[in-house]
């Protein structure tokens, strides 16, 4: 059973239609990177993937589960599937110990010491071991987006879904948190990444998602994709950014 | 230079210390003061509960509070005031002063409701994503996530409302309640003197102020000590 299904996805703003009848699947494990032009509805197809976005049509299935239909659990549907944003979004009134340890506290009880203990490895992981009690706006970029990386983490999702997690970071800040994702794609986490990083997408994707017209325009293997893609339109796209 | 010295000391004698007209002077502040203090707490409870209505997205009520607010902001205080005496009047024996109260903190509600809607959604709406996504439910997200950053926007506005709400009371004389404004008008109409009592007036109003405003520059630091 895949982890993520996706069934005839639909989704307008008014008058505009930005995703047009959208299929897939995603196993467990899998990681799953999302390229196409701006505006082609890849930040509005993650976002459908947890609800942030409410669907104008279709299902999605996440670990089996219809989220549409589930509507009224979707707070404890998005428990188990972690987000990061481009702007980090992290909550600037906390530290960064708090930011992590909030969700795991005040959603699944956790004792504080529990969460903190586990917040330490968190950022242990992500290579801030002495970063606890600072406040967000003191963080780089970079390091902000780590932050935001264990925070997610913090709940233990099943899926992490990242939308362009290093677009607005100054070039040296990427590698850092792109080897992070490496890391736990590594590790085995199912990722969905919409992303710039055509590199990142190569070396990481076990497949790459071309989006266009609303729709999966061509899919594939980084290989099958990047190096003979079948599609003008793809082989346009991949003109301009490779 | 003797002679400015002895009109002065003069004026200042007839005004306000013949006939101890000092006392007027500071129980005049007194009722302005406990007339700013209902209205101010009645005004943020008002405030705040119209600002939920509104952000709680039932049209209606929405719709409702949008009315109210846009009453209150497109008509004179002084007419409200005077008409909400009026009508309470004609139905109870509240004293002048709980009257004025509930005309005021009427009146300042609708702009604390405004400031309250303004601080919540100065938050960037980044915030409440980040804190859906990891689960919370609209109400915790606004309770964990966007409330305390909005307090940063909203305490400093509502100060300053507070010290126009001050100044604003300064009507009350209207429905003959004795503030400090008036005070300075019951004098002049004993000492025939036009300028020298309100000019004492103006500057208690003044020293008042002034102190308010310190004290929220010293709030507003504090606030934002973790940026
Ligand atoms: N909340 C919204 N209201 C109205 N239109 C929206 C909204 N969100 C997105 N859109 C529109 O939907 C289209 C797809 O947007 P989306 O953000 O999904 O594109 P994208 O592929 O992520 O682009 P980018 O690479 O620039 O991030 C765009 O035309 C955008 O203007
Ligand atoms: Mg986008």
């Amino acid at each position: 059973m895949p982890v993520i299904e996706v069934v005839d996805l639909h989704k307008s703003f008014g008058e505009l239609r930005v995703l047009k009848g959208l299929n897939t699947r995603i196993n467990k494990q899998e990681v799953v990177c999302v390229i196409g032009a701006s505006g082609s509805g890849k930040s509005t197809f993650l976002r459908c993937l947890n609800l942030l976005e409410e669907p104008t049509a279709g299902e999605i299935y996440i670990e089996g589960i219809p989220l549409m239909e589930h509507r009224k659990d979707i707070n404890r549907l998005r428990q188990r599937v972690g987000m990061v944003f481009q702007l980090f979004n992290l909550f600037p009134h906390m530290t960064v110990l708090d930011n992590i340890t909030l969700a795991p506290m005040k959603l699944k009880g956790m004792t504080k010491s529990k969460a903190e203990e586990k917040a330490r490895d968190l950022l242990d992981k992500v290579g801030l071991p002495d970063k606890n009690n600072e406040y967000p706006n003191r963080l780089s970029g970079g390091q902000k987006q780590r932050v935001a990386i264990a925070r997610a983490l913090a709940m233990d999702p099943q899926i992490m879904l990242f939308d362009e997690p290093t677009s607005s970071l100054d070039p040296e800040m990427v590698g850092e948190v792109l080897n992070v994702m490496k890391d736990l794609a590594k590790e085995g986490m199912t990722m969905v990444v919409v992303t710039h990083e055509m590199g990142f997408a190569k070396e990481v994707g076990d497949r790459i998602m071309f989006m266009d017209e609303g729709i999966i325009f061509e899919e594939g293997s980084p290989q099958e994709l990047f190096n003979s893609p079948q599609r003008d339109r793809t082989k346009e796209f991949l003109g301009k950014v490779l | 230079m003797e002679s400015i010295i002895k009109t002065l000391s003069d004026a200042i004698y007839f005004n306000l210390i013949r006939e101890q007209r000092y006392v007027l002077f500071i129980s005049g502040l007194g009722i302005s003061l406990q007339l700013t203090l209902y209205s101010a707490l009645l005004g943020t409870l008002i405030g705040l509960f119209l600002a939920l209505a509104k952000l709680g997205r039932v049209k209606w009520l929405e719709g409702l509070v949008t009315a109210y607010v846009d009453i209150i902001r497109g008509t004179p205080a002084v007419v409200q005031l005077v008409l909400i005496y009026y009508a309470i009047l004609g139905s109870s024996s509240l004293p002048k002063i709980a009257v004025a109260s509930i005309a005021f903190g009427l009146n300042s509600g609708a702009y604390v409701c405004e400031l309250i809607r303004a601080g919540i959604m100065a938050v960037d709406k980044g915030q409440m994503e980040a804190a859906r996504s990891l689960g919370f439910s609209y109400a915790r997200s606004m309770i964990y996530i966007i409330i305390p950053q909005a307090i940063k926007n909203i305490l400093p506005a509502l100060g300053n409302e507070f010290i126009v709400l001050l100044k604003e009371t300064a009507i009350a004389g209207y429905i003959a309640l004795d503030d400090l404004t008036r005070a300075g008008d019951i004098v002049r109409g004993r000492t025939f003197d036009a300028y020298t009592p309100f000019i004492l007036v103006a500057i208690i109003y003044l020293l008042i102020t002034s102190i308010l405003t310190r004290l929220m520059g010293g709030l507003e630091r504090r606030l934002h000590a973790s940026d």
